[in-house]
């Protein structure tokens, strides 16, 4: 297609706009919290003050926060919350998998319906679902109604308690609608013709998933464990709604408690510059194995 | 022959059960008698009105309703012309600059809230103090965390389009903003919409943005009071602002779908726009 | 085709400009390191030292020249809205609306959780509170930061049904920037129909095994801390000795395993609704719970242990106005409308903290149904303040000591 010179000059004077935004608005913001943790303090309210020129930068603040990670204090939380998605992100697949299959290959006449059910919940505020979970692990809750009822139980499990179980169920119940989607997504695309000549060729319906249909489903994957767990590592609401106890605090939990209710807030602006790195890695890894994957894949 | 696969089915409905059910529930408990958010005590409307910590006699969260519903709409207004543009230029666009902004595009979908909302919060108190903290900085923030969705959106659509239309028109004679404008906008009228919803759901959800950008009452959002009030003095007020909020949204959903369901796809391949819409939604491709 | 077109074209060029990016940050970075250790020359903080108040080394804040208390006799300002900031549920709104309507005003409460998140919002341009409640020990740092402006005693007449010592207090000599609020102690909330004894050195209710999984303590740093102080024996509840803090630390941490213990600041729901059976608590909360007891439920399964010799925590809320206040006028006539005897007892039914002023006694409080018998340990006299310990500002050092422990706690282990 032959291009004008005002077409050549048009994409970029539209995505213009778009770009600048995030360019002020989201890569300025994160050289303010580099800013800010290298910064030094203010003499009467002993608050941050941010320190712009790198040629200043004081890491001593940060290399203390590093070393606290790695050997010291914060080093549980940090390995915690890699368990606590890692478990989530697991059960999110389990779940999340099966329920996104049969959108796509089977739901036939009712897949409006569902997809309208299954989509529901980004419709729903994240705490009123959260809300809705408290009200029913009450020690006098429905759950414990029926679990006591069944007899699984003698006496009302304390599920709000400090039990990492709740924690991790509560992050799979907020997450798992944005591991549905993206897999959906990729799982709709996949040609039925190719699981079909599969199954011509005569290979069972479970081999045909596990040597066809997960292989080309896998970037979707990806996809949706990037969008589902790198947000469920700054998670601080979740723990603090459903559990009270300091067995199960993650790292958004400290940096809340750094940023917001401390009188440290450099350590909160370390911590939250050391997350996003670790994150930034993880996402390197996709980038780089889903590349892989495709490579493989054609 | 089509198997009929019990289990999936099961599965799936299961899910949806689980998924729903708890919402119903927590709707169910904003009608209790007595204060309790788990033994139900009876039938009342009293934490809508007429009990002093009902709804309707705390202000505040008259207010905070309010505020969550403006933020949402003018999250829309701005997020979704942006991130038409900027779908639009990324896609046709070629070069190493393009592919950079491409990449800042897709970071803010990895980022955790607690990350760009401190940062945000650090940037608004240090560096851009002519924006003062409060509903424009909230504006701000949420505008910078839903542009991504509706680029990805869109951008899938554009791809599915492809470039034939836009090809044919410009042999007719057109400028490329012309086609762009007369063709290609209203082909992807269902994407547009989609993100729009989208855009309008994350908003209303908002909570670690919001709470870390707003300074006082004219910037509390009904999330940021759901958490608070959780902490410290929980009653069945809340499920009932909760589902207040619950009946905004779902109302909003359903003018939307009434708007949807009057356009008929204009050019030949349009699907319903209503339906099609729900299919834009889900169709996340990064 | 199977794939969709973008699955192959996107995933190339994102990765190598990834890439690109981390190498620009990699190379950014050692230009960076190689230029660190260069110090910037600082500010010198100008004029005064902050001087940590003491009870028995009383401070006169100092007064600023730019910032100026108002005129006497002005009158006050007509509608619109007063801003006042507090924390969440400590003003009857029955107070606040015979305010309001008084004076034809709109008022409107914006809460904060944390003395710390409270100063950020302060010193954030833009906002503009009428009328604000810190606690003594951060008003020198507030003080010096020019937050506060100083009081007009010509309109709080009412000022002088204060208890006499915090009329003059140690913390800010002649009342110039605030006025008393609330008086408050700290001690253990406890369901009586559950706790068999109540042991001499009450804090070890908190450490009982037969409590497990119903034990909460105060998610304060410096009150949970301090609490474990008090139980050792320890009696200066402001040490920076960092032997002291890390003790008081490692006994929070055990009561991780001695009891399940949680944090929370809603005792006076969670004792009364049985979920907690020892609740580390605010007096006022306590009294407070009375309200929330379900239904056939009375106060006596209530109770409340403070120590017996009185040294045990032990506090007072403020109140004071902003320089940037708008409607310093009315914010003057509100703080005297709360000092006003009647006003204050009405506010005591609601927020279940008592009132610092001399009407309210003992006697009088139980006489006149606000409290229940059994709880009168709840109540604070000013003996309780003259002999009991109160927790005050520290040095950023020892600030960073008391965080970074309370810190270790909750990260768990």
């Amino acid at each position: 297609m032959r291009e004008s010179r005002s077409g050549r000059r048009l994409w970029p004077a539209l995505a213009a706009p778009g770009t600048l935004w995030l360019l002020a608005l989201f890569a300025v913001p994160f050289y303010a919290i580099a800013a800010v943790a290298f910064g030094y303090p203010d003499p009467v309210f002993g608050s941050p003050v941010p320190e712009w020129d790198p040629r200043y930068w004081d890491f001593t603040l940060f290399t203390e926060v590093i070393q606290r990670s790695l050997t010291g204090d914060l080093r549980p939380v940090f390995v915690r919350t890699l368990l606590f998605v890692g478990l989530a992100l697991l059960l999110c697949f389990l779940i999340g998998y099966p329920v996104a299959y049969y959108l796509a290959r089977y739901a036939g006449r009712r897949r409006g319906l569902l997809l309208a059910l299954i989509l529901a919940p980004w419709w729903i505020n994240y705490i009123t679902r959260m809300l809705a979970w408290l009200s029913l692990l009450q020690d006098d809750g429905y759950v414990n109604d029926v679990l006591m009822a069944l007899r699984i139980v003698p006496d009302p499990v304390r599920w709000l308690s400090g039990n990492p179980y709740t924690v991790v169920l509560a992050l799979v119940y907020g997450y798992v609608p944005f591991f549905i989607v993206p897999l959906y997504a990729t799982l709709d695309r996949i040609d039925s013709q190719l699981l079909d000549a599969s199954r011509d060729l005569g290979v069972g319906g479970y081999r045909t998933f596990l040597h066809v249909t997960l292989p080309l489903s896998r970037s979707g994957l990806m996809t949706a464990a990037v969008v589902t767990a790198l947000p469920m590592f700054g998670d601080y609401f979740t723990n603090t709604l459903v559990s009270g106890s300091p067995t199960t605090t993650m790292i958004g939990n400290q940096i809340e408690f750094y940023l917001l209710g401390g009188s440290r807030k450099e350590i909160g602006a370390s911590l939250v510059l050391l997350l996003s790195a670790m994150l930034m890695a993880l996402m390197a890894y996709y980038l780089i194995s889903s590349q892989r994957a495709n490579r493989e894949a054609s | 022959m089509t198997r009929r696969p019990v289990v999936l089915a099961a599965l799936t409905w299961l899910y949806v059960v689980w998924s729903l059910v708890p919402v119903l529930i927590a709707i169910q408990f904003s009608f209790n008698d007595g204060r309790s958010r788990s033994t139900w005590q009876g039938f009342s409307f009293r934490w809508y009105w007429g009990d002093s910590g009902s709804v309707a006699s705390d202000p505040s969260l008259r207010l905070a309703l309010s505020n969550t519903l403006q933020l949402a709409l003018l999250t829309t207004l701005v997020a979704t012309p942006l991130g038409v543009a900027l779908a639009l230029g990324l896609t046709r666009w070629r070069g190493r600059t393009s592919r950079a902004a491409n990449g800042l595009m897709l970071l803010p979908l990895a980022t955790p809230e607690i990350v760009m909302g401190s940062a945000l919060y650090l940037v608004f108190t240090n560096l851009y103090t002519l924006i003062p903290l409060g509903r424009t900085a909230q504006l701000l923030g949420h505008v910078t965390f839903s542009v991504s969705y509706v680029v990805i959106i869109v951008r899938s659509r554009l791809h599915s389009i492809g470039a034939e239309y836009e090809a044919a028109a410009r042999d007719l004679g057109a400028t490329p903003l012309q086609a762009l404008r007369t063709v290609l906008l209203p082909l992807l009228t269902p994407a547009v919409l989609a993100g729009a919803l989208i855009v309008f759901a994350s908003s209303m959800d908002d909570f670690v943005i919001s709470a870390f950008l707003s300074t006082d009452a004219s910037s509390v959002t009904v999330p940021i009071k759901l958490y608070s009030a959780v902490r410290t003095a929980p009653s069945p007020a809340l499920n009932a602002l909760a589902t207040l909020l619950l009946l905004g949204s779902a109302l909003a959903l359903v003018l939307a779908w009434a708007v949807l369901r009057r356009r008929r796809g204009v050019v030949r391949g349009t699907d319903r726009a209503g339906g099609s819409a729900l299919r834009e939604m889900a169709s996340i491709d990064v | 085709m199977a794939f969709h077109p973008r699955e192959t074209r996107g995933a190339s060029p994102t990765r190598r400009q990834f890439l690109q990016l981390g190498a620009l940050a990699a190379v950014a970075g050692t230009g960076v390191l190689a230029g660190c250790g260069r110090e910037r020359p600082r500010p010198t903080p100008t004029g005064e030292q902050i001087v940590l108040s003491r009870p028995d080394r009383p401070t006169r804040l100092p007064l600023h020249s730019d910032v100026p208390a108002i005129a006497s006799g002005l009158t006050p300002e007509k509608g619109g809205t007063l801003k006042v900031f507090n924390y969440a549920e400590y003003l009857s709104p029955d107070v606040i609306k015979a305010f309001g309507d008084k004076n034809g005003v709109k008022v409107e409460i914006t809460t904060f959780t944390t003395q710390d998140e409270a100063i950020a919002k302060l010193r954030t341009s833009g906002t503009d509170f009428d009328l604000y409640f810190p606690t003594p020990d951060i008003l020198a740092k507030i003080v010096a930061g020019k937050l506060l402006q100083p009081l007009n005693h010509s309109y709080l007449p009412n000022l002088t049904n204060a208890w006499p010592q915090l009329q003059d207090p140690f913390y800010d000599q002649g009342s110039q920037y605030t006025a008393p609020y609330t008086a408050y102690t700290t001690g253990i909330g406890y369901r009586a129909d559950r706790v068999k004894s109540v042991p001499t050195n009450g804090y070890d209710l908190l450490y009982d095994g037969a409590y497990k999984g119903k034990v909460y303590i105060l998610d304060d740093y410096r009150e949970a801390l301090t609490m474990a102080m008090l139980r050792a024996g320890q009696t200066d509840v402001n040490t920076e000795d960092p032997a002291v803090i890390k003790a008081a630390g490692e006994s929070l941490v055990s009561l991780v395993n001695a009891v399940n213990v949680k944090v929370g600041i809603t005792a006076y729901q969670l004792v009364p609704e049985g979920q907690a059976d020892v609740h580390h608590c605010w007096s006022g909360d306590i009294i407070n719970a009375q309200y929330y007891l379900p239904e056939g439920t009375g106060p006596e399964v209530l109770g409340f242990w403070y120590p017996a010799n009185r040294k045990g925590a032990v506090g007072t809320d403020t109140m004071a106005i902003p320089r940037s206040a708008q409607k310093p006028v009315l914010a003057h006539m509100f703080i005297n409308h709360v000092l006003d005897n009647d006003v204050a007892l009405e506010n005591f039914s609601f927020t279940g903290y008592q009132p610092a002023l001399s009407i309210v006694t003992p006697e009088k409080v139980v006489a006149d149904e606000y409290v229940a018998e059994n709880i009168t340990s709840a109540i604070v006299t000013p003996e309780h303040y003259t002999d009991g310990l109160q927790e005050l500002q520290l040095s950023p050092a020892g600030e960073a000591l008391w965080t970074d422990e309370w810190a270790k706690f909750k990260a768990g282990q």
